[in-house]
């Protein structure tokens, strides 16, 4: 099993340990200089630490560890984690989502208490997500799941002179333990039948004996605990509240990492621990999640039609996105040709990661300069930014579909899989959820561009940190348009490994 | 030994196709750059130009002097037995490192080269016309003091790009692409003198007509596409071969999608929709009227675009996919009937004109006509000829009159002109040169390819198909009314006595003007050697040039299924248009056609010769006033747009304001109506979500459990 040359196998973690080795870092750091301003020490050892992250996924990737020619997936600790392909590629979304994040914070965290714990909880938080995306067993996949989302309560209320903030977090948190409730109670159901764990044996398992139904239960509050993580409607109520009270770095963080972290662990617990052929006769996930991302999508784009704040619209784009990727769950029928289905789904995750964070880090910029919440004090900002508002104009349009970004190509791929899986009310309500999107996301470009601008819109200085993290989202966002026919042939392969027979 | 050597000679016949063989030359690798170097010099005089001298007319001349060396490198490299080169440069949609588009499309769009002779030769002549204007433009439009010259180089750069990559484009789609972005071009040259009146009006006209065209040209693209799965032109996948198969019972042909009806009427639709495109672009009737309204435009661009090069790409694109149209008898009469019937209808209109480029571009009109007539009547080699030749004649003639005009002051009439000839000798003597050829006289170019134009059509006319007869009938009363109309404008303008002041004194023209006009004024003179079909017998058929050229003779590999012999194949194949040819010798025909367009050019020397000629043409009387009023076609055509289309236009406006306006407001109203609700759910107390969360999943769990009967 060992692919990795003269490496050990544990080598595999190797991103998800440099996160944590800078979190320990940071607290290392913290304990010798509580309260320390010194915001370029602790963002750039944060930075360097998910660079290192993204430098290892990266290298995996292309060496093709965990991949069939190279020895197929690394199993570690008696396959309570497991390291391949899908792994690998959702590692390195996470650590480009933190580098993004750690960048613009160093503008955004100038001048704020407790810094030090505020990186070392985002690179807690990216260690839960990272080994989310290597979990292999339902002990893995809680602990990790906890260990994403303690930190992100604390993130999310990490403003506490602010009450907005703080009472986000409490709310999240509140909600968070009610999923993690469910979500537990879910496995247990799963337990009582089984009496196993590991991802493998559970399947296993069910594939061999009568099921009772206890397991559809199970498999509906697991379903549950995931549509908490990745804000799906009915559990998105948390959404909306936490993004916008929390800093907007950290909108951007859980809005794209969280979710794609939910997602991925998703993708490998109904695929490799309950697939569809082995749960058959208790309930059809298949059919729950083409439920959930039909409501999903339309509960939020329509929520967003009447949006006026601009980060809460953005709140619940994400939501919708969440929608249009439950799609790739949602459309894996026995007519599709699942990997492509579910390529579609984390080709979308990979642009969206790059087009959403951006669009919360000029958010953030925004934050910065003191400009309001509403779309209205919006108007005429490209008089004084345009930079800035180009690039939020190319995160909007490639989030709405418009062909300025790589968010064109991923949605009209995960069309085309509804249309592979052949489930029209989901090809349906993707085409015109996103025609309803193009409207609100309209509203904010018009009013940036075509508004007159308030006689006391002003903004005092272009930070260096955001302005490099927008930079570099948008180059990404733009370079996927021609770039994604190779990422969508990455993860088609990636997810072939996941794919039951 | 031997096994190894009969397994190589397998080997190769297996991987390299018959007709082509990939030719590995350098300077193929290079053949890109023909059309990238114009688009270099489009951003250079657009960018810089007010910051270099000129106006940005020297990065035009370096490109396009480029391109022409380039050009020319490749037709030697042809001519010493180069083999055709096609090359796929870019896949845009689809391609194998995208399989999993093709797996869930099925289509490959890409960009590519297809060099052969035919393109070869196109190649050179746009390059060196392109050329030749550049440097013309320096005495016409620099030294006028015109302003905006970097818009105008500009457009002059993506124009030459656009042409270049239309010629060598290796698929219908691309061609497409191009077809439409020379017509853009067109449209920003005409329309160069903005602030005026008439020239952005005559530009929205010409981009109008040759859209109405390119809509059944684009049908035609969308349907081959949807009929074969490719556009290619060439190879063993592409669409003529494709159609070429279906057709010949002899041989199995697979991948082609009619839908419902059979194959051969099918294929009809897609030639007749193709050929609308055709029509528009070649200013052929009914679609020609924007061409005499474009010489509002500056003249070099008259004479670059609407004589020489833009309008040829009509004629161009069917010698293209000659291939295809050699298998539909229908649409070659179609396509010979109206290049017949324009050659003489225009022809008739240009005996009247009283301005220079006027006559011209009814000249032209009708010159494009006789192209369509050959390709129509199977001659394949004659309407390329005489593509050729025009290209380079009536290129001259729109200089020469940008000459004349400059010395006139801007004023194109021609009976306030006269007596130029010993004022400007340059420029008459090389304008005589160019009417020679135009009027068809021995031995200048214009002679020799249209002769064989009207030979062609009669040799295949005398064989069986008596509509080619027609056309030839029209075709040969036209060189009459060219002999007439041609030397009616030379003694007008040139000769006799100074008929105004300013003729009298004209300005003199630079070295910028009078070099065009030499080299094109030579190549006038000596272009007939390229293809002396009259003395074929004479001569023997292995020294016409051009016809050797098309066929491939030149080139080391089998031209195959692009060479001339083969369209003579599939012309008279039992599948194809079932053409005959009678045996006829070349030499009587061709003395007919001289006799005829000397007894033009003597009817202009009897009526117009003298010193101070009369306006002649007025005894014609109401038969005059039709023909200035050009039978009336814009009139009719505008009737159409305003009493016609516009009518049901606001019907159709009504409709679409009323009902589905409605419809799309009231959705966005119930959108907006809905989303409130929604918005509403988001209270903001943490218990309501607790709870909405709770009966949410209960209610999931009921659902599924009714339907999943567990209860």
């Amino acid at each position: 099993m060992n692919d990795l040359g003269t490496l050990p196998d544990w080598a595999g973690l190797a991103p998800a340990l440099a996160l944590v080795g800078t979190a320990l870092l940071l607290f290392l750091y913290d304990m010798i200089e509580p309260d320390s301003q010194n915001n370029l020490l602790l963002a750039g050892i944060a930075g360097i630490g998910s660079l290192t992250a993204l430098g290892f996924a990266g290298w995996f990737l292309l060496a093709g560890t965990g991949q069939p020619d190279r020895g197929g997936a690394i199993e570690l600790f008696d396959g309570q984690l497991v390291v391949d392909a899908m792994a690998l590629f959702f590692m390195a979304i996470f650590a480009s989502v933190t580098l993004l994040v750690v960048v613009a914070s160093y503008d955004y965290l100038a001048g704020r208490a407790n810094q030090a714990a505020y990186y070392s909880l985002v690179m807690l938080a990216a260690t839960g997500m990272a080994v989310m995306a290597t979990a292999d067993s339902f002990v893995t996949a809680f602990i990790s799941l906890e260990l994403a989302s303690l930190p992100s309560y604390a993130l999310v209320a990490s403003l506490k002179q602010n009450q907005g903030s703080v009472e986000a977090g409490l709310k999240y948190f509140l909600v968070g333990a009610l999923s993690s409730a469910i979500f537990v109670y879910g496995i247990s159901l799963i337990y009582v039948e089984t009496g196993v764990l590991q991802f493998g044996e559970v399947a296993t398992a069910l594939a061999s004996g009568e099921l009772s139904g206890v397991v559809g239960l199970g498999i509906l509050f697991i379903i549950g605990g995931f549509a908490f993580k990745t804000a799906s409607v009915p559990f998105h109520f948390w959404a909306p509240e936490a993004y916008e009270g929390a800093p907007a770095p950290i909108s951007a963080f859980l809005s794209s990492a969280s979710k794609a972290a939910g997602f991925v662990l998703a993708f490998r617990v109904f695929l490799t621990a309950l697939p569809r052929g082995s749960v058959e006769g208790t309930l059809d996930w298949v059919i729950a999640f083409q439920v959930l991302a039909i409501v999903t999508m339309t509960v939020a784009n329509f929520a967003a039609l009447r949006q006026e704040k601009v980060k809460r619209m953005l709140a619940y784009s994400s939501v919708g996105h969440a929608g249009f990727v439950l799609i790739a769950l949602g459309a894996l029928t026995s007519e599709a040709n699942r990997s492509f289905v579910l390529g579609s789904g984390m080709a979308h995750l990979l642009v969206y990661g790059f087009m959403n964070t951006g669009a919360f880090l000029v958010i953030a910029l925004t934050e910065h300069w003191g400009i309001g919440r509403e779309i209205e004090d919006f108007n005429g900002l490209a008089t004084q930014a345009p930079f800035a508002c180009a690039a939020l104009t190319v995160f909007l349009f490639s989030l709405a579909g418009l062909p300025l970004g790589g968010g064109f190509l991923s949605k009209f791929y995960l069309l085309l899989a509804a249309i592979d899986g052949e489930v029209a009310l989901l090809a349906i309500a993707l085409v015109v959820n996103s025609a309803v999107s193009v409207f609100y996301y309209t509203r904010v470009v018009k009013a940036m561009w075509v508004e007159e601008p308030a006689d006391d819109l002003a903004i005092e200085g272009y930070p260096s940190g955001l302005y490099v993290a927008i930079t570099f989202a948008v180059v990404l966002t733009v370079l996927l348009l021609p770039g994604f026919g190779f990422v969508l042939e990455f993860t088609s392969t990636a997810a072939e490994t996941v794919v039951p027979g | 030994m031997m096994g190894t050597t009969a397994l190589t000679t397998l080997a190769g016949t297996a991987t390299v196709p018959q007709f082509i063989s990939l030719a590995t030359k350098d300077v193929f690798k290079l053949a890109p750059a023909i059309a990238l170097f114009p688009l270099a010099s489009f951003f250079i005089s657009l960018f810089l130009g007010k910051r270099m001298p000129k106006g940005g007319a020297l990065a035009g001349i370096a490109a396009t002097i480029a391109s022409l060396a380039l050009s020319v490198w490749l037709v030697i490299e042809l001519a010493i037995g180069g083999g055709t080169y096609q090359e796929t440069l870019y896949t845009f949609v689809g391609g194998a490192s995208d399989s999993a588009v093709v797996e869930h499309t099925g289509v490959e769009l890409t960009f590519g080269l297809l060099i052969d002779p035919l393109a070869a030769l196109m190649l050179v002549i746009v390059s060196l016309i392109s050329l030749l204007v550049h440097l013309f433009s320096l005495g016409y439009m620099n030294d006028e003091g015109e302003t905006g010259l970097p818009r105008y180089y500009a457009g002059l750069g993506l124009f030459t790009f656009s042409m270049l990559a239309f010629v060598y484009s290796d698929n219908l789609l691309m061609a497409f692409v191009f077809f439409e972005l020379v017509g853009v071009c067109s449209y920003l040259l005409i329309g160069f003198w903005f602030r005026e009146d008439a020239p952005p009006s005559a530009a929205k006209k010409a981009f109008l007509i040759t859209r109405f065209g390119d809509y059944f040209f684009l049908i035609g693209v969308v349907a081959i596409f949807a009929t074969f799965g490719t556009t290619a032109f060439a190879g063993e996948n592409s669409f003529v071969t494709m159609a070429a198969d279906g057709l010949n019972p002899d041989v199995a042909a697979e991948g082609i999608d009619t839908p419902g009806v059979s194959e051969d009427t099918w294929f009809t639709v897609l030639g007749l929709l193709v050929l609308g495109g055709v029509v528009g672009k070649s200013a052929q009737f009914p679609l020609h009227t924007w061409l005499p309204d474009a010489m509002e435009g500056p003249t070099p661009v008259s004479a670059l675009i609407h004589a020489a090069t833009m309008v040829a790409a009509g004629v161009y694109l069917v010698a293209r996919m000659y291939g295809f149209f050699a298998l539909l008898p229908t649409v070659l009469a179609v396509i010979a009937l109206i290049g017949g019937f324009t050659a003489l209808f225009a022809a008739t209109m240009a005996l009247v004109k009283q301005e220079l480029k006027q006559v011209l571009a009814y000249s032209t009109i009708s010159q494009y006509g006789y192209m369509m007539l050959a390709l129509g009547g199977g001659g394949y080699v004659a309407g390329v000829f005489h593509l050729t030749t025009h290209a380079i004649f009536k290129a001259l003639l729109f200089l020469g009159a940008g000459s004349v005009i400059i010395a006139m002051h801007h004023n194109e009439n021609m009976w306030e002109m006269g007596g130029l000839k010993d004022r400007m000798p340059v420029t008459y003597a090389t304008f005589l040169a160019g009417s020679l050829a135009l009027a068809g006289i021995f031995p200048f170019a214009g002679f020799w390819s249209k002769d064989e134009v009207l030979f062609e059509t009669l040799a295949h006319g005398l064989g069986g198909s008596p509509i080619l007869l027609i056309a030839y009938g029209f075709g040969a009363l036209a060189v009459v009314l060219t002999g007439l109309y041609t030397f009616r404008m030379v003694f007008l303008t040139f000769h006799g006595e100074p008929r105004t002041d300013t003729a009298e004194d004209p300005e003199t023209v630079g070295w910028s003007v009078k070099l065009p006009l030499v080299v094109l004024g030579v190549l006038s003179v000596v272009g007939g050697v390229l293809n002396m079909g009259v003395l074929k017998d004479i001569i023997g058929e292995s020294n016409l040039f051009l016809h050797e050229w098309l066929d491939g003779a030149t080139m080391d590999t089998d031209l195959g299924a692009l060479s001339a012999s083969h369209y003579s194949e599939v012309l008279e194949a039992d599948y194809g248009a079932g053409y005959e040819v009678t045996d006829l010798s070349p030499l009587g025909p061709g003395v007919v056609a001289l006799v005829f367009a000397v007894v033009g050019v003597g009817a202009a020397w009897y009526l117009y010769s003298g010193a101070d000629p009369e306006p002649k043409m007025t005894r014609l009387g109401r038969v005059r006033t039709v023909l200035l009023r050009n039978y009336y076609q814009d009139e009719y055509q505008a009737w159409l747009a305003t009493g016609l289309t516009l009518p049901f236009s606001r019907i159709a406006d009504k409709f679409d304001r009323g009902l589905i306006d409605g419809i799309v407001n009231g959705i966005g109203t119930v959108s907006m109506v809905v989303g409130r609700q929604f918005r509403q759910i988001q209270t903001g107390v943490v218990t309501n979500y607790a709870a909405l969360l709770a009966f949410s999943l209960l209610l999931l769990l009921f659902a599924f459990g009714f339907v999943g009967g567990w209860f």
